[in-house]
């Protein structure tokens, strides 16, 4: 009974327009003062330790910081400049290159929104131009953006590998697969679709634009090497590769891009590094520096706000020991696994309507994880799942953020944008499909790279 | 939401809170690199560097909370406030305002009793448990802040930084987000404002977005 409350608490301070972070908190606090004894004290506590006890989450700020280095202008337009060169000359080829282009960037960042925005501005308006219609470019780069969580890094696998207690490591390697799987069958379907309608195709470049375009977007791309090597070489902890990520952005886009700080002249200009040396010691205190760290800083907030309020909740889930009824009660009514990936499936559509992701997982995960691995469903396959349904939720009304994000990019309606990026959402409902029900998607290269899941109950 | 403030004393704290959640942020990252350059490059470990940068982290988050809820950087769900009259999302913000508050008052009270023992200072119900004594794991103490020693450890030198200073973050943090809802009741109550969320993440870098594509049209 009491639970069902709680429940009920949250979803109503969420509807009359309660920060996500105070609906969990408070209603957490007052089921606590009213079905048990813990003091203020301990919640208190629990909020300090969410910080304090959840070393995994210490990368979540870093990789934020080293996305929004990237997201300068310049990192982008080059990462397009490069996916023309290689795919443009298909049919359709500027769409499959904003795919592209969405996959590369979400190897730079942890972000759907903002890897929306920083491609969706440029390439949207770029397809309007050589002939494609609007509906077209932001369907595309609405559901291609929803990528950047999926490829690694993504903040939304720190969160649940920090809440179910799995390799960080795993979880990114499990994501690529799935990741270039689903760009694929985006990028299929364009090429279909641009026989049908007959779409544009860009002209050859030649191989000389592509290394050109290559070694101009690897300075930024090297970021994903830096992050994948880093952690699988053994050299970094997950965190610490973030840091060390978030330095490099840093690096790259004051000193060899100069889209930002110190030696970015007005308008194209860039200073020569050997004209102002003093630059390496005026960029700390930069305004477009700590314009950035500002940025990077309100979106950390904000996020671990959200994360930590849900550890409050989780806490009080766990001390009422509800996963275990749930995980009982399923079990007693006999469902299999694939009766209960279903189910997961359908709570984390619906709750992804009303939830930020990150919140969504710390609650949702450590109440359907018990029942998976008694299931023998393994954990990191469950997490691919998780992800993979934050995505979609992000593309589906009402509250898809993807769908506010590119209506406000492409200066379309919203309902224009929903209409547009629903023939695309068909191929990833297809791809969850897919992700569920063939575990090796995503268990094989961190089976093959890190040995076999070791399972502790 | 972008927040210009009316007075000078409004941007001079305006300007403190952004330095602060920028500079946090940037020592943490640099205290993180530099273990990792000392670790391969100097082959040393900078003990103290994981606790740092999680203390870092719990003030900026702590610190930064009323920061978002002044900026309205906090994420709520607006689908309901947007088909409703005026006058209902009026009477509905105000009750969130008040749920708000609720929720910041209790943790501030509960922060006070979790960190009032480390400072040796009386719980609100006036007990009081002396454990000033505590220390952290692995921050040595500070030189500057010797002097506390005589007040709070009777004299004794602290070997470790003492609890009571990174734990501090709760109770001020969970003051300053006291106050600043209890500022934006206000506001909502003179009708001043009629949000307190933002709907999504992005909606500054959409702002952004638009305004950059409508200045090259």
């Amino acid at each position: 009974m009491g639970i069902l409350f709680l429940f009920v608490m949250v979803i109503g301070f969420l509807l009359i327009g309660v920060p996500i972070a105070i609906s969990l908190g408070l209603s957490s606090v007052i089921f606590l003062m009213v079905y048990s004894d813990s003091s203020l004290g301990s919640v208190a506590q629990t909020l300090f330790n969410a910080f304090a006890g959840h070393f995994t989450l210490l990368a979540i700020p870093f990789f934020i910081l080293a996305s929004t280095f990237m997201s300068t202008g310049g990192v982008a337009r080059r990462i397009i400049r490069f996916a023309i060169a290689c795919v443009g000359h298909f049919q359709g080829g500027l769409a499959i290159a904003g795919v592209f282009a969405c996959m590369l960037f979400a190897a730079l960042s942890g972000s759907s929104p903002a890897t929306v925005v920083a491609i969706g501005t440029i390439v949207i308006a770029g397809m309007c131009q050589v002939g494609y219609t609007k509906d077209f470019a932001a369907g595309v780069i609405c559901n291609a953006g929803t990528l950047g969580i999926l490829i690694p890094p993504s903040i939304v696998m720190v969160v649940y590998a920090s809440a179910v207690d799995v390799s960080v490591g795993r979880m990114f390697l499990a994501g690529v697969i799935p990741g270039l799987v689903a760009g694929l069958m985006l990028m299929v379907g364009i090429y279909i679709a641009a026989k049908v309608r007959g779409l544009p195709a860009q002209e050859w470049a030649g191989m000389r634009e592509i290394l050109v375009a290559a070694r101009d977007a690897g300075w930024g791309l090297f970021l994903i090497f830096i992050i994948l090597g880093g952690i699988y070489g053994g050299i970094f902890t997950p965190t610490e590769a973030a840091a060390v990520a978030a330095v490099y952005a840093f690096f790259i886009a004051n000193f060899v891009y100069k889209d930002m700080g110190p030696l970015k002249g007005e308008g194209d200009h860039r200073h020569a590094f050997l004209s102002r040396p003093q630059s390496l010691i005026t960029v700390f205190v930069h305004p477009d520096t700590k314009r950035s760290l500002l940025e990077a800083g309100k979106t950390t907030v904000m996020l671990l706000f959200i994360i930590a309020n849900a550890l409050i909740l989780k806490h009080v889930l766990t001390e009422e020991q509800i996963p275990q009824t749930i995980a009982g009660a399923m079990l007693d009514a006999g469902f299999g696994p694939i009766m209960f990936l279903v189910i997961v499936n359908l709570i984390l559509l619906i709750g992804g309507q009303f939830m930020e992701p990150s919140g969504l997982i710390v609650i949702v995960a450590p109440l359907v994880f018990p029942i998976a691995i008694s299931l023998g469903i393994d954990p990191i396959h469950l997490g691919i799942i998780m992800v993979v349904n934050m995505e979609i939720g992000m593309i589906t009304p009402p509250v898809g953020l993807n769908l506010f994000v590119t209506a406000g990019v492409a200066g379309m309606p919203m309902m224009r944008v929903v209409k547009a990026a629903l023939p695309w959402l068909g191929i990833l409902f297809i791809f969850l499909i897919m992700v569920t029900y063939i575990p090796w998607l995503s268990t094989f290269l961190p089976t093959t790279m890190m040995g076999p899941e070791i399972i502790t109950k | 939401m972008h927040v210009a403030p009316k007075t000078k004393f409004g941007r001079v704290i305006n300007e403190i809170e952004e330095t602060l959640i920028a500079v946090i942020l940037g020592l943490m990252t640099l205290v993180t690199f530099a273990n990792v350059i000392a670790r391969y490059v100097f082959n040393a470990n900078i003990l103290w560097a994981l606790e740092t940068t999680v203390f870092l982290f719990a003030w900026l988050v702590l610190i930064g909370a009323s920061y978002c809820v002044k900026t309205r950087a906090h994420l709520g769900v607006d689908a309901v406030l947007n088909i409703v009259s005026p006058g209902t999302r009026r009477i509905l913000t105000l009750l969130s305002v008040a749920a708000c508050l609720v929720f910041s008052v209790l943790l501030l009270i509960g922060s006070w009793n979790y960190w009032a023992p480390f400072a040796a200072l009386p719980m609100l119900d006036g007990t009081l448990k002396d454990q000033a004594w505590y220390e952290v794991n692995d921050i040595p103490m500070l030189g500057f802040l010797r002097f506390i020693e005589a007040s709070m450890n009777e004299g004794e030198a602290y070997e470790k930084l003492p609890r009571f200073i990174p734990y501090a973050a709760l109770p001020i943090g969970l003051l300053l987000l006291t106050f600043r809802f209890l500022q934006v009741a206000w506001q909502v109550i003179t009708g001043e404002t009629d949000t307190i969320i933002a709907s999504h993440e992005a909606e500054e870098l959409v702002e952004e977005a638009a305004a950059k594509a409508e200045r090259e049209d």
